[in-house]
């Protein structure tokens, strides 16, 4: 067994046991610590990536080396080591780039808990992609939930709170959901590893036995998830949650931790269930509708907003409608345009929650549209970040959005019943997710009379004064033109990585 | 001729447009002198594509195996591209005397520039991404030219064309996935892609689809409940109303749809289908629509406006008898359109530039105060309504001859709606004329004594146009010869 | 008014220079445009507009007539303008753009092919704009741009017939008897049909006919008077020589004989003669009326046309000479009495023979021509007329045809004579108005340009009357031929 296998297994202890150490940290230490381990993790992440491409084969690492049913497993794949290490990225990114709200809205000593938080939050995405066991997964679903919470509530405004409080209610009513389908499935295979499950499903199934049974505990699994996942209309929670947290927590919920709990959806499709049995069930009908609504009602949502955070919070309503009418065309091709979704929204996403930051920032800390104007020359870099974060939610050719509608729109195809429905959703979504992204870059750059600058004392912003969100901002939009640019072996990756599954 | 010139016709615009606002001129003229400079030679390369066709196609760019940034310039993109790489030059020239009194001149000359590139793109784009992704660079450079003035009007403007521009694009990309899809190639060919055998059953959500996506590139044309924002986009300053919503861009639209009607999904398919019936009759209300809201419209430009909505729906209706005639006469009217727009714009813009009106009421005893300006006009108002021997008298007549060989009732109806829109024009155009040349006896010249013509700088141009277009309306044969190869090129 | 210096009008100099090089000019393209057209048969290409449509001149004996025709009236009505324009002003563009339309309408005339002809039926309307609204007055300008839009529209009606006739024709050179390739036409009749319907509409709005012709009651009375003579005589022609030209020598008349296009065209005609004559009646002001006595005589033309015979057509076109130099000198008196006594309206003219007596023994010489009286020039006409129409197929038509015309003569004489009778019998009531300044009505008129051109008119009009024989036999020569060539 090679060293670098165990790397999976170390980054998640790692990062587990990073959390309790941060709370004896002082902030500095806790913050330096923090961003080793994040950087560790995707270092080992990356050499994991390294080592499954090379051998081309998924292993199964036993913790402990205790053979199931007792021990515990992971299960490494091309697909789980790439997550991995493009979670590492987006988190990274957005820590380093939300230095400065936390400094102004964080209490002084509160900010080593800020990074118990984060850690237990890279531990338990880490969990959620490794996870070879279904009930490790519901453990770490929960980690997951309380850890968000903290982030959300850290920022401690009457707002934040009620926000976390209604995050709570929800995602434990997710979780609930998710436990009661894991019984379910406990009851119906006696088994809660994955693949002894998917071997026990597929016998079931052969024999047209517990058909209903089945049917429920799928339900409630993609139902539990849905709501975790904010999924249209199921995101009540959602625009408050990202709409009036802290920068850095805004942009790692909205880009990691809902798509924490969707991977695993996916993982649950092909690992436990199966696909052909997902398709067969109906229930993908069900997401797909829900999918589309979420795309246009997200949108018609965050055009009414006036918070340009709240704005771009509702978006990720849409974008996570795009996700989930990925799974409800119900081909492989789908699944594929769903996961470079969530690559491409969470790189898009985080850079627009930091650029909103950055104009907001030129806009005496206002995040209400009306004081935007010109924000755009104020501070050019957050500008161009944000209108580049525009474009490529709007789908504009050479950025990450183009290539997911791209594949979208292709794996529609599909599915004769479904196409049409898709592709205009698809045209009529880019065109609402136009109405707003660019009202807002054509507001930012319309340049606002003097007198109201001085009144309202709006300050020129240089990168210099902001220099790890520039950095952040500089290194996502490198990694939306990445991804929209050089998609292809991307789009390999999670191929080869979706056969592993299957 | 090497393909990879195609590439730097694209791009030398494109990259000295970008560098405008970033050099230190000690001088305007300075700026002058680089843009035209950079903008002829352009145009002198693509003269030399143009004359001498490179046979292979050049790949830039490839986003993924099937998705690719190439050029290949066929007879079709030829003639787009002469339209372009002869009408640059000269609206430059003129927009260096238009934009002193505008300022900004730095932004609008680079985005202005860098559109030059972006337009010739488009001609050259070898295949169905390629032009999308020119098309959508396009709405969006397009965008700062449109928000120029930034009036409050002017922001308006701006958020509709480009609602507009991308939520045609959405619908434009929906065809294109199934280009792909449906598709033996992404690349334009002659006679379409499609794979009929790939088809089966599916030829009826195919025509849906191409009406959808033909709509979407449309409305760039401005067809016609895609229409509003090209009257709207008036408040942008002359030289961008004139070469870009008169010729570049919605020309880039028109083409567009030529593209995906003869080169991508085929006449073969689509001939005598609901589909082209259906988009007949919405351009064939467009011609007339056009017009009759440029009647009713009193400030000069917008009116103007109007009136290439209704024309732009010519060429559509050409394109959209899908017979080597229509091509020919979409062509044409494309041609020769250009040219009468950009004048009557042109006239407009000078205008504006000298007096600052912009309501055609306010125009009276104009033309002995501004002859030139004025009489060019009214050969541009002739051309537009068809009189023989201007250029427009050409192109309609392909286009009519083109609908009568159809043999079919909309293509009769479509005759006589390009009649009524010429009866309207004619109303629309000369009332301007008789207004500025006979003011009324008892009109007080006093009141206008500021008013006098333009320098040569403006002139100029409109008179090269002028005189081509007399050119091609009384000695066309040069012209129809070019058109009529390049349509047989085409099929 | 009449008289005060005038704000465009040039010194007493410049206008007698103006004067002699407009004459020569004038008399130039005169003698050149005669000699051209009675120097023999011949055509000109000039080079193509299109594919295989040539811009191409040919002299046949049809355009012979209209040519000369064309300038004897130009010329007499451009003397008079010499005078006449004294009190309009603006000279300078007046005579340019008066020659301008000569050479329009003669190209016009001499054109060999269907587009040519359009090309400058077009610009006939363009050049003549100018004239209607020369005196720039609000009434002017809107009269003129209701001229240009009509016969915009006119034309665009007739450019619909000719996409189609290009389509279904072999060429679109006039040939005796028509060019159409049955071939083609088979299983198209309906909508070729309804083209050349089209085609006669648009035509027929230049010569007034029915649902277009509502531009020449309000355009001739507002131009000036030589303008008005011109555009009355000879430009409303150039529609009835457009039609002549579409219908025998494109279409040709076996196409449409006894087809609904043959009753809807005659419909029309009579339509418009009767109502032509009717509101000519009932209007007062002299130049309107005489305006709508054009209306109807011109459809008297496009009546004899529609018959589809060849007395009918040699009807139609001995109408096209004598209505040209008798509704000529009408237009040019009732110039004359404007010019001197400043009054338009025709219960203001009792008693003006007292003063005006040759103006108005010219206008009466014409009145009875027009009306046909039988030495007079109409009389002739008339009958080939009436002739045409009873030896034509045409069902009720045959004799509801020269029923309404001899109608509308009466009417004809009642709307021409009165000024007549009133101008010499003012009656025993009648008060001669003076003072006011108007010395000139006070002498009795001399002989000078204005009233020679009117007589040389009047003339004219006496001397078809008596000897009609040479002109009959040309005429009958071309209808002759054409009909010759329609058997085919």
């Amino acid at each position: 067994m090679a060293f670098v296998q165990n790397f999976p297994f170390i980054s998640i202890l790692m990062s587990l046991f990073a959390g309790p150490i941060s709370s004896v940290l002082n902030k500095k230490w806790a913050k330096r610590l923090n961003i080793f381990v994040i950087v560790f993790v995707g270092i080992m992440s990356a050499s994991v990536l390294g080592f499954v491409l090379g051998t081309g084969q998924e292993y199964i690492y036993v913790m402990g080396h205790f053979a199931a049913p007792w021990g515990n497993e992971i299960r490494i794949g091309i697909l789980e080591a790439a997550m991995a290490l493009f979670f590492c990225v987006v988190m990274f990114l957005c820590v380093i780039g939300g230095v400065l709200e936390r400094e102004r809205e964080i209490e002084e000593t509160k900010h080593n808990l800020y990074y118990i938080m984060v850690n237990l939050l890279l531990c338990s995405l880490l969990a959620l992609i490794y996870t070879n066991d279904i009930f490790t997964a519901y453990v770490f679903v929960e980690i997951n939930t309380i850890s968000a919470c903290g982030l959300i509530m850290i920022r401690q405004s009457g707002r934040t709170i009620e926000a976390s409080m209604r995050y709570m209610i929800m995602s434990l009513l997710g979780s609930g959901l998710f436990l009661l389908g894991i019984c379910f499935l406990y009851s119906l295979t006696g088994h809660l590893l994955m693949s002894n499950i998917k071997e026990q499903v597929a016998l079931l199934q052969a024999a047209g036995e517990y058909h209903i049974p089945l049917l429920t505990a799928i339900c409630l699994m993609s139902v539990g998830l849905a709501i975790k996942s904010a999924l249209y209309p199921f995101h009540t929670w959602l625009p408050d949650a990202y709409g009036y947290s802290t920068l850095s927590s805004a942009a790692i919920l909205s880009s990691l931790v809902s798509k924490g709990y969707i991977f695993l959806l996916i993982k649950i499709f092909y690992r436990v269930i199966g696909f052909d049995i997902i398709r067969e069930s109906k229930v993908i009908n069900v997401l797909f509708v829900f999918g589309i609504a979420g795309m246009i009602m997200g949108s018609v949502n965050a055009i009414r907003e006036n918070s340009i955070q709240r704005m771009i919070a509702y978006s990720s309503v849409a974008q996570i409608g795009y996700i989930y009418m990925g799974f409800g065309l119900g081909t492989t091709a789908g699944i594929i345009a769903s996961v470079y979704h969530i690559l491409s929204h969470a790189a898009t996403k985080s850079l627009l929650f930091m650029a909103a930051s950055g104009i907001s920032d030129a806009s005496a800390k206002s995040k209400n549209f009306f004081d935007l104007t010109g924000a755009g020359y104020r501070n050019r870099l957050a500008g161009v970040a944000f209108t580049v974060g525009s474009l490529s939610m709007v789908g504009f050719p050479m950025f990450s959005g183009f290539i997911s509608k791209i594949l979208f729109a292709q794996a529609a195809w599909g599915n004769r019943n479904k196409i049409l429905i898709a592709v205009v959703a698809l045209a009529i979504s880019t065109i609402l997710n136009a109405v707003y992204f660019l009202k807002t870059v054509i507001r930012i750059y319309t340049p606002e009379k003097e007198e109201i600058v001085i009144n309202k004392g709006f300050q020129d912003v240089t990168i210099s004064e902001q220099p790890s969100k520039s950095v952040a901002m500089i290194c996502l939009v490198a990694l939306n033109l990445f991804l929209g640019l050089f998609s292809e072996p991307v789009v390999m990756l999670i191929e080869r990585g979706l056969e592993m599954f299957a | 001729m090497s393909s990879y010139i195609m590439v730097i016709a694209v791009l030398l615009p494109m990259i000295g447009g970008a560098l405008i606002p970033l050099l230190p001129f000690s001088k305007r003229n300075m700026m002058a002198v680089y843009i035209e400079i950079i903008v002829l030679i352009t145009s002198a390369l693509t003269f030399m594509l143009i004359f001498n066709r490179p046979v292979d196609a050049f790949v830039l760019f490839r986003f993924t195996g099937q998705l690719s940034i190439s050029f290949r310039l066929d007879a079709a993109g030829s003639v787009f591209a002469t339209i372009l790489a002869f009408m640059w030059p000269l609206a430059t020239l003129y927009s260096f005397e238009y934009m002193k009194h505008e300022g900004h001149e730095k932004i609008f000359f680079a985005f202005y520039t860098i559109t030059y590139g972006i337009t010739l793109g488009i001609s050259m784009a070898e295949d169905i991404v390629t032009l999308y992704f020119f098309y959508e660079m396009l709405t969006l450079v397009t965008v700062p030219l449109v928000l120029h003035t930034l009036s409050r009007e002017a922001v308006l403007a701006t958020r509709t064309y480009l609602y507009y521009s991308l939520g045609g694009a959405a619908f434009a990309f929906i065809g294109m996935i199934f280009i792909l899809i449906y598709g033996n190639s992404s690349n334009f060919t002659p006679g379409g892609v499609m794979d009929l055998s790939r088809m089966g059953d599916n030829t009826n959500l195919l025509l849906l689809i191409y009406v959808i996506c033909f709509c979407g590139f449309s409305v760039k044309a401005a067809m016609c409940p895609f229409s509003g924002w090209l009257p709207k986009a008036g408040v942008a300053p002359t030289p961008v109303t004139a070469l870009l919503h008169a010729v570049a861009v919605v020309k880039a639209g028109a083409f567009a749809t030529m593209r995906i009607t003869y080169f991508s999904f085929g006449t073969e398919l689509l001939r005598g289908t609901w589909a082209q019936y259906l988009l007949l009759a919405l351009a064939i209300f467009t011609i007339v629509f056009g017009c009759s809201r440029a009647l009713k419209e009193t400030h000069f430009k917008r009116r103007l406006a109007w009136s290439t909505v209704s024309n732009l729906s010519y060429i559509l209706f050409g394109v959209l008898l899908m017979s080597p005639l229509g091509l020919a006469g979409a062509l044409t009217h494309m041609l020769s359109h250009a040219l009468m727009k950009i004048t009557a714009f042109f006239c407009a813009g000078a205008v504006i530039y000298k007096t600052g009106r912009n309501y055609i009421h306010q125009l009276d005893g104009f033309g002995k105060k501004m002859p030139k300006i004025m009489v060019i006009y009214t050969i541009s108002a002739l051309a537009l309504m068809g009189v023989p021997g201007l250029c427009g008298f050409t192109s309609k007549w392909y286009l009519a001859k083109a609908a009568v060989a159809t043999m079919n009732p909309i293509g009769y109806i479509g005759v006589a709606a390009i009649l009524v829109s010429a009866l309207l024009t004619a109303i629309y155009m000369l009332t301007v004329t008789v207004r500025v040349f006979f003011p009324g006896k008892d009109f007080d010249y006093e009141s206008i004594s500021d008013v006098e013509d333009p320098n040569w700088v403006m002139i100029l141009p409109l008179v090269i146009f002028v005189i081509v277009m007399f050119v091609v309306g009384l000695h066309p044969q040069f012209m129809t010869d070019a058109v009529s190869s390049v349509v047989a090129a085409s099929f | 008014m009449s008289h005060e210096k005038l704000e465009n009008s040039l010194d007493e100099k410049k206008l007698k220079k103006l004067h002699c090089i407009v004459a020569a000019v004038l008399l130039i393209l005169v003698l050149s445009a005669l000699y051209a057209v009675w120097s023999g048969e011949g055509s000109l290409t000039l080079f193509y507009i299109m594919d295989n449509i040539p811009i191409y001149f040919h002299v046949d004996a049809l355009a012979r007539v209209f040519v000369t025709v064309t300038s004897i009236v130009w010329l007499l009505a451009g003397f008079y303008a010499f005078i006449y324009m004294g009190h309009e002003g603006n000279e300078k563009r007046f005579f340019f753009f008066y020659i301008l339309v000569y050479v329009v309408l003669i190209a016009l005339e001499l054109s060999g092919n269907l587009v040519t002809l359009y090309f400058f039926y077009e610009l006939m309307t363009l050049t003549s704009m100018p004239l209607v609204l020369h005196n720039g007055s609000r009434e002017a300008i809107m009269a003129a741009l209701k001229y240009l839009f009509y016969s915009m529209c006119g034309a665009y009606c007739a450019l619909f017939g000719i996409y189609f006739l290009y389509q279904y024709c072999d060429t679109l050179t006039f040939r005796a008897g028509g060019t159409l390739n049955m071939t083609l036409v088979s299983g198209n009749e309906t909508i070729l049909l309804i083209s050349v319907l089209m085609m006669l509409i648009g035509f027929g709005a230049k010569a007034g006919m029915f649902p277009l012709h509502s531009w020449l009651t309000s355009a001739h009375p507002v131009a000036p008077a030589p303008a008005s003579a011109v555009l009355s005589s000879i430009i409303v022609k150039g529609g009835v020589l457009a039609i002549i030209r579409s219908v025998y020598y494109i279409v040709g008349v076996d196409f449409i004989r006894g087809s609904f296009v043959q009753t809807a065209w005659i419909i029309l005609t009579l339509l418009t003669v009767f109502m032509g004559s009717m509101l000519a009646y009932r209007e007062k002001v002299f130049k309107k009326r005489l305006a709508y006595s054009t209306v109807s005589q011109v459809s008297y033309i496009l009546f004899g046309l529609a018959m589809l015979t060849p007395e009918g057509f040699v009807g139609g076109v001995l109408h096209v000479i004598c209505h040209a130099f008798i509704k000529c000198a009408l237009f040019l008196a009732a110039g004359s009495f404007i010019f001197h006594t400043g009054r338009t309206r025709v219960d203001e003219y009792a008693g003006i023979g007292k003063h005006m007596n040759i103006t108005l023994w010219c206008y009466t010489i014409a009145s009875l021509a027009l009306i046909g009286i039988p030495p007079m020039s109409g009389f002739i006409s008339k009958w080939y007329l009436a002739q045409g129409a009873l030896q034509s197929q045409t069902g009720i038509f045959r004799f509801l045809g020269p029923a309404v015309l001899l109608l509308s003569a009466l009417l004809t004489a009642g709307y021409l004579l009165p000024v007549t009778i009133k101008g010499f019998l003012p009656g025993k009531d009648f008060i001669p108005e003076t003072g006011e300044g108007k010395e000139s009505e006070c002498r009795k008129e001399r002989l000078d340009i204005m009233n020679a051109a009117l007589i040389i008119l009047a003339w004219f009009s006496i001397l078809f009357g008596v000897l009609p024989n040479p002109l009959i036999s040309y005429v009958s020569e071309i209808a002759y031929r054409l009909f010759q060539g329609g058997i085919r």
